[in-house]
């Protein structure tokens, strides 16, 4: 066959390839009329669906979509005659129109990069009940499985009330059929298959409704009324006659459609739309070489019999396009152009397959009836995506998401969470706030050099600007002040100027060590006694005024110890104890007043002990109720006690009552 | 097997599921490219990325934040946050091809404080938006940088209130919308320079604004509240979300511009991410959780209204395809990316749909989806 059609014209060969066995089994299966009787039967009891599930061509013992008609609530109605319709036809184009929306879908799903075929109906049109109506044809049930396989392994009818909230292993639509409403179904074995009924209502079980059904129409049937399929070019039999010419076995699979692309451009009258029509039943021949489970080929039949009746309706009954798409195929067998990588086509084929993996991949059931859903009611430009993204190719950085992967990652991780995205959002625009607030007040400071922002408000970059020249200008004053030694920049200027700070310190040391030297020379030039007598004197002789044998005593001393370091502010105040702390490298000098009292003298001593001073001498004389005392000592710890310090615990024993 | 319903696969084969499958490439684009490529390959010799298969690595000398795909060139801007006053913006060019990213030292320049957003022009590669204290408009030259423009709203002050976002419609051109902190949101009109209106859009602080139509946006806030504002009716806003817990500020949106129907926010502390449908109010279709840390952003697919990639704290970057219907809190990703830390940046690029540029610590990598 191949053979022959290699050389000829794809219209030559199209019809030739019908198989009429095929043909005659598929119409056993749908009896012809049906469709009609499900329509009367379905209206007359006013509900929203019927299904005939019929044992598959392809796979014996598997149930499914055979025949259907909706009967429920219509969104949008488009017509495209624009003829009034009564309600029968309305609900029977419906039917048609549903069908051939899944058909489109399951279009694009193959052939991603492609436009939809044009539908009458988009899903954007579709109440939820068309759409369970619409996802129902995408199922499959096993004998024995599901509402339908049940039904016909017991051939016995099954009624389900409250669907919606049937639980999904026994009604695994209850998710779709909550969405739709649906809340009543019934299935009963009819012939080879089960017919379902759906309707929104809630109607309890009554098994005569389904006798009245079988006897009043569904018996009626005509079954075995063969067509002659050279004659009958309508649609439907057009229908049937694809399920036959692609269940032919014949096609070299591995040849790949560019060819076919080709002369199907070439052939076709109506140009690309119908070449890509033609080219659809190629790819799912490809796909069909690889398929295994019978389930799928019961699909992908359908798909290739949704293509022509597309085509069908795309060329207006014309059985020569019909023939070139048919034909395509065949010449398309002898074209050896497979796998070669560059090929578009191949790589279109090769994504055709996508969703069909997705579909085919039945991890859960959950997962699966996802997918299911999803590639059904995506549009086709969201498949391209879904195809791209399916794939995990060698290529892509990113690898399939497994539940529970990577748990071996220690998350949460401590911290704070959405650190930098915080930041951004709350910290950025306080360093925004405050910035101009510091220009403000910069501004505010100097009032006179304010600049005016210009019209583009870059009043930022000027605040900014000004604080850049401030830091510059006291760099240069740090500068003069500093003696340079390296280079011109802000760094060697802090450097300078630190290590210039440092060299003063040393300084400071150092002169301070020479003064200490003096102090102890003087200090043992004077004799204690001297000291005694002296201090014993005013002391004694001055008995009421408190102030002037103080300050006699510090002129005596700043004759004596130029060098040593007195605490002015303890001559200044009028309070009752005063206290004098002065040092000079190890030695110290304490002299201090305060009100006498019992004791006193005692927590003095432990108060200045406590700074682990050694005492050379202690001087102490009472004198109107106030206590003179003065300590000469040296420093032994480690540390040396400042005389601030000394000073102030001092003057807090003192001032104790 | 007894009463389970069994839903049958449409289609069994035995395909591996994970066979190689070529991305879809637009010939015409590739060769293009090739062209430019050429054209770069000369004078690249100072690229400093790390290149590993199918995903490009560049390293930044601070770390990043704004970042941005050119739609309509190779170009990538990226936007330093460092905490203080002298932030950079640095351009690099990407090309897929070589898998490469170079950098453009000449195209360097410096912005005030972080910038919180950058965005390319949606037609012009030249022209690139930041936003800071104000949304600047920046004109990238062949070797220099020109600061076009700087949009100041208030009147009154020379300073408006901070910017958190912006975006640029990608209808008409002239039109960018920025959020900001005193609670507004203003729209410019960019050719002309002025403010085409403002709107006290939330009770609080606005954290982010995205355009769905031309004259359509939709902005979230620290009131927690997700709302759409329609220009030619500027009195009446609709709320289409609010957070569960008032309190929890929504920080970024996402408007699916595949499919307007659908946009995405993210929550203060969540790993969530909240699908939003515009025609059902206040309850989310989806709310995607499979993040272990909280989610720091999204972007949707340029070219797919189903799917959409998150990326959080948990250093991961997952891309999530939506079924229409479907147990809303159950959805796991299709896929996903492990980066070293806490990816801070994602940008699905919308001139090469195959790419995804993830922002951590100081690099960026280029993903191949």
């Amino acid at each position: 066959m191949e053979a022959e059609c290699d050389n000829m014209h794809p219209v030559f060969c199209s019809l030739s390839t019908f198989d009429l066995c095929d043909y005659l089994q598929n119409q056993k299966m749908v009896p012809e009329n049906l469709k009609k009787q499900l329509a009367l039967a379905v209206r007359s009891i006013h509900w929203s669906y019927a299904i005939f599930w019929t044992d598959s061509t392809a796979q014996p013992g598997v149930l499914s979509w055979g025949e259907g008609y909706y009967n429920g609530d219509i969104k949008t109605r488009k017509t495209s005659q624009g003829v009034e319709l009564n309600s029968d036809q309305i609900g029977w184009q419906r039917s048609e129109q549903l069908r051939e929306l899944f058909k489109s879908l399951k279009t694009s799903e193959i052939s991603p990069q492609t436009k939809r075929p044009s539908a009458a109906l988009s899903p954007e049109d579709l109440t939820d009940a068309e759409w369970y109506y619409l996802v129902c044809m995408s199922f499959i049930f096993n004998i024995g499985q599901g509402l339908p396989g049940r039904s016909l392994a017991k051939g016995q009818p099954i009624w389900l009330n409250n669907a919606h909230s049937a639980d999904c292993k026994v009604f695994s639509r209850s998710l779709l059929a909550k969405s739709a409403s649906i809340e009543t179904i019934v299935c009963f074995p009819f012939r080879e298959g089960v017919i379902e009924l759906g309707t929104t209502e809630q109607v309890s079980e009554d098994l005569s409704l389904i006798e009245r059904i079988k006897t009043s129409f569904l018996n009626s049937l005509h079954v075995n009324v063969p067509n002659d399929p050279g004659a009958t070019l309508k649609s439907k039999n057009l229908e049937d006659h694809a399920y036959v010419t692609f269940d032919h076995n014949a096609y070299d699979v591995e040849s790949i459609p560019e060819v076919g692309y080709d002369i199907a451009n070439t052939t076709s009258p109506d140009g690309s739309s119908n070449a890509f029509q033609a080219n659809q039943p190629l790819d799912e021949t490809f796909m069909v070489e690889r398929i295994t489970g019978g389930t799928s080929q019961v699909q992908s039949w359908q798909v290739i019999d949704d293509e022509l009746s597309n085509c069908v309706h795309n060329s207006m009954n014309s059985s020569d396009c019909i023939s070139q798409t048919f034909a395509s195929p065949e010449i398309i067998a002898s074209a050896p152009n497979y796998n070669k990588p560059s090929d578009p086509c191949t790589r279109d084929l090769q994504k055709c397959n996508n969703p069909k993996m997705t579909l085919v991949d039945p991890r859960s059931d959950d997962l699966h009836y996802q997918r299911v859903l999803s590639s059904l009611l995506k549009s086709s430009d969201q498949l391209t995506m879904g195809m791209h993204l399916q794939k995990f190719h060698q290529e892509s950085s990113f690898v399939s998401w497994k539940k529970g992967e990577s748990m071996d990652c220690q998350w949460p991780r401590a911290g704070t969470s959405q650190k930098l995205l915080k930041k951004i959002l709350f910290e950025v625009p306080q360093m925004h706030l405050d910035g101009l607030h510091e220009s403000q007040e910069e501004n505010d400071y100097k009032e006179g050099m304010r600049v005016e922002a210009d019209e583009n408000g870059m009043n930022h970059v000027m605040s900014e600007r000004r604080r850049r020249a401030k830091l510059n200008e006291r760099f240069l004053t740090l500068r003069s002040m500093v003696p340079s030694f390296s280079k011109d920049d802000k760094v060697s200027i802090l450097d300078d100027a630190i290590q210039y700070l440092k060299k003063l310190e040393r300084r400071i040391k150092e002169l301070e060590a020479q003064r200490g030297v003096t102090d102890t020379e003087t200090g043992t030039r004077r004799s204690p006694q001297d000291m005694v007598e002296r201090t014993s004197d005013h002391y004694f002789s001055k008995n009421n005024n408190s102030k002037k044998p103080w300050i006699k005593k510090r002129k005596a001393c700043g004759v004596d110890e130029t060098g040593r370091e007195i605490n002015s502010d303890a001559l200044k105040g009028s309070y009752s104890n005063d206290v004098t702390v002065s040092t000079s490298d190890k030695e110290i000098v304490i002299e201090m007043k305060c009100p006498s009292r019992a004791g006193r003298l005692l927590e003095i001593m432990e108060a200045v002990n406590s700074f682990n001073i050694d005492f050379n001498s202690v001087q102490s004389t009472e004198a109107d109720g106030n206590l003179y005392l003065t300590i000469k000592s040296v420093f032994t710890g480690a540390t040396i006690t400042t005389t601030k310090r000394i000073k102030q615990a001092l003057q807090k024993v003192a001032s104790k009552c | 097997m007894g009463l389970e319903e069994e839903l049958c696969c449409v289609e069994r084969n035995n395909i591996n599921n994970k066979g190689g499958r070529a991305w879809k490439e637009e010939r015409g684009k590739r060769k293009e490219e090739r062209g430019k490529r050429r054209e770069k390959m000369e004078n690249s010799s100072q690229e400093s990325q790390l290149r590993s298969e199918n995903c490009i690595s560049y390293e930044s000398a601070y770390p990043i934040y704004g970042m941005a795909f050119s739609p309509q060139s190779q170009r990538v801007a990226l936007g330093s946050f460092i905490e203080e006053y002298t932030n950079r913006v640095d351009i690099l060019s990407f090309q897929p091809e070589s898998l490469s990213l170079t950098p453009h030292p000449s195209l360097s320049f410096d912005h005030p404080y972080p910038p919180t957003k950058l965005m390319f022009h949606p037609r012009k590669p030249h022209l690139l938006a930041t936003s800071g204290d104000y949304l600047r408009l920046w004109e990238l030259r062949d070797s220099s940088v020109d600061a076009l423009s700087l949009f100041n709203n208030s009147k009154t002050s020379e300073f408006c209130a901070p910017l958190t976002s912006f975006d640029w419609n990608h209808i008409d051109h002239n039109r960018i919308g920025t959020s900001s902190i005193d609670t507004t949101c203003t729209i410019w009109d960019i050719e002309r320079a002025i403010v085409e209106t403002q709107l006290i859009a939330h009770d609080k602080e606005v954290y982010d604004i995205a355009w769905g139509e031309a004259r359509v946006f939709a902005s979230v806030s620290a009131d927690a509240s997700v709302r759409i504002f329609d220009l030619r009716d500027k009195e009446h806003s609709t709320i289409i979300y609010e957070s569960p817990h008032p309190d929890t500020p929504l920080l970024r949106l996402a408007w699916n511009k595949q499919d307007l129907r659908y946009m995405a926010t993210i929550l203060m502390d969540s790993n969530k991410v909240v699908i939003l449908d515009i025609r059902s109010p206040t309850t989310p279709v989806a709310q995607l959780e499979r993040h272990r840390g909280s989610v720091n952003a999204i972007s949707w697919a340029p070219h797919s209204s189903t799917h959409i990639c998150s990326a959080g704290d948990d250093s991961q970057a997952l891309i999530w395809e939506f079924p229409t219907l479907s147990s809303p809190t159950s959805i796991d990703p299709i896929c996903m990316y492990s980066a070293p830390s806490e990816i801070n940046q994602l940008q699905w690029s919308s001139s090469h749909p195959d790419w995804i540029a993830i922002a951590f610590a100081n690099k960026i990598q280029l993903l191949k989806v």
